[in-house]
């Protein structure tokens, strides 16, 4: 009950916080419904758990909270390849933009 | 004929001054580039005659030899450019066989061999990882070098245009092997003469280095395109 309260308290509070950002224009409106809407299944979710043993059930899970952590896992993987390959994008850079002040700074003299 | 020498450089204050003085006699002009050095590389090497380049972050060997041809290339207008090393491990007076292939228009590159040639005081487990480096390239590039990471190479001004280095670190060995095959250059290896000295082992790559180099090179083949 008491871990029910929170989250719904904290999905309170990140809608408020969404809707405040967007209105000082600091996100775009596709971004901040996109979060609206996130936190608005948390609310949902928190009210009646059991709406996503349905979810599990249609995809062929048998608990929602278990849909949960198998796709988290899954979201998870993706999150980490996309941010090494990041990561040896902007090292390539990184050597470009160094080659090339060298070679500007060697033709300076 | 502009012959111009790239000379790569890491840390390199108690020996690059005596390379360069050596070299500088068999070479139209040199290109040291600094690779980020923390001692006085860089001071050592303005008391020669070379153009001296620097990398204010340290990017790798493959990064530095990029930056120092395209320099050489571009900048100077070099005809042939020669890989050479800062340490003194290499024979200088052995550029004349290095690049008579190029200009008798034989060649495009040419790639010393320490297999072919001499070594003075390899050890054992150099060789050793050396030749499994050189099989291994041979399986994955399908070319037949007898020793892929030797770092002295001349390149004639086609091979230049057409080898662009992207591996940063140590693996660009064999990323010039694969370049060779992909672009269809004329190459030929040429015997040359490697002397270990104690501290150029201290300093050079150590055994665990051979794995990092794998890992860079397999590294390099997945990021292909980015």
């Amino acid at each position: 009950m008491i871990f029910q309260a929170l989250l719904i308290t904290f999905a309170f509070f990140a809608l408020a916080k969404t809707y405040r950002q967007y209105a000082h224009r600091k996100v775009s409106l596709y971004w901040s419904m996109v979060w609206g809407m996130l936190w608005m299944i948390l609310i949902v979710v928190a009210c009646i758990p059991e709406t996503t043993d349905i979810l599990a059930q249609y995809v062929g899970v048998e608990k929602g909270a278990d849909l949960f952590v198998y796709s988290s896992i899954v979201i998870l993987f993706y999150a980490i390849y996309r941010v090494i390959v990041r990561q040896e994008k902007i090292q390539r850079e990184l050597t470009e933009l160094v080659r090339q002040i060298a070679i500007h700074e060697a033709k300076k003299k | 004929m502009k012959i111009i020498a790239v000379i790569p450089a890491f840390n390199e204050e108690n020996r690059i001054e005596a390379a360069l003085l050596a070299l500088a006699p068999h070479v139209t002009e040199m290109v040291v580039v600094d690779d980020g050095s923390n001692d006085r590389t860089v001071e050592m090497a303005r008391k020669t005659p070379a153009h001296v380049l620097r990398h204010f972050v340290n990017r790798g060997q493959g990064a530095a030899l990029q930056t120092g041809m395209d320099y050489a290339v571009h900048v100077l207008g070099a005809d042939i450019v020669v890989h050479f090393d800062a340490d003194g491990q290499m024979n200088p007076e052995e550029i004349q066989e290095m690049i008579a292939p190029i200009l008798s228009g034989e060649s495009d590159i040419v790639l010393g061999s320490r297999f072919l040639g001499s070594t003075v005081r390899m050890p054992f487990m150099r060789r050793v990882i050396l030749k499994l480096g050189t099989w291994l390239t041979t399986v994955l590039s399908g070319i037949a070098v007898t020793d892929t990471h030797n770092g002295f190479r001349a390149l004639s001004r086609k091979a230049t245009e057409e080898i662009h280095i992207s591996l940063d670190r140590m693996a660009h060995a064999s990323e010039i092997i694969d370049l060779i095959m992909a672009k269809k250059l004329r190459y030929i290896e040429v015997p040359v003469t490697i002397r270990y000295t104690e501290e150029s082992l201290r300093k050079g790559q150590g055994t665990l280095g051979a794995v990092t180099i794998l890992k860079d090179f397999f590294k390099g083949r997945f990021f292909d395109g980015l």
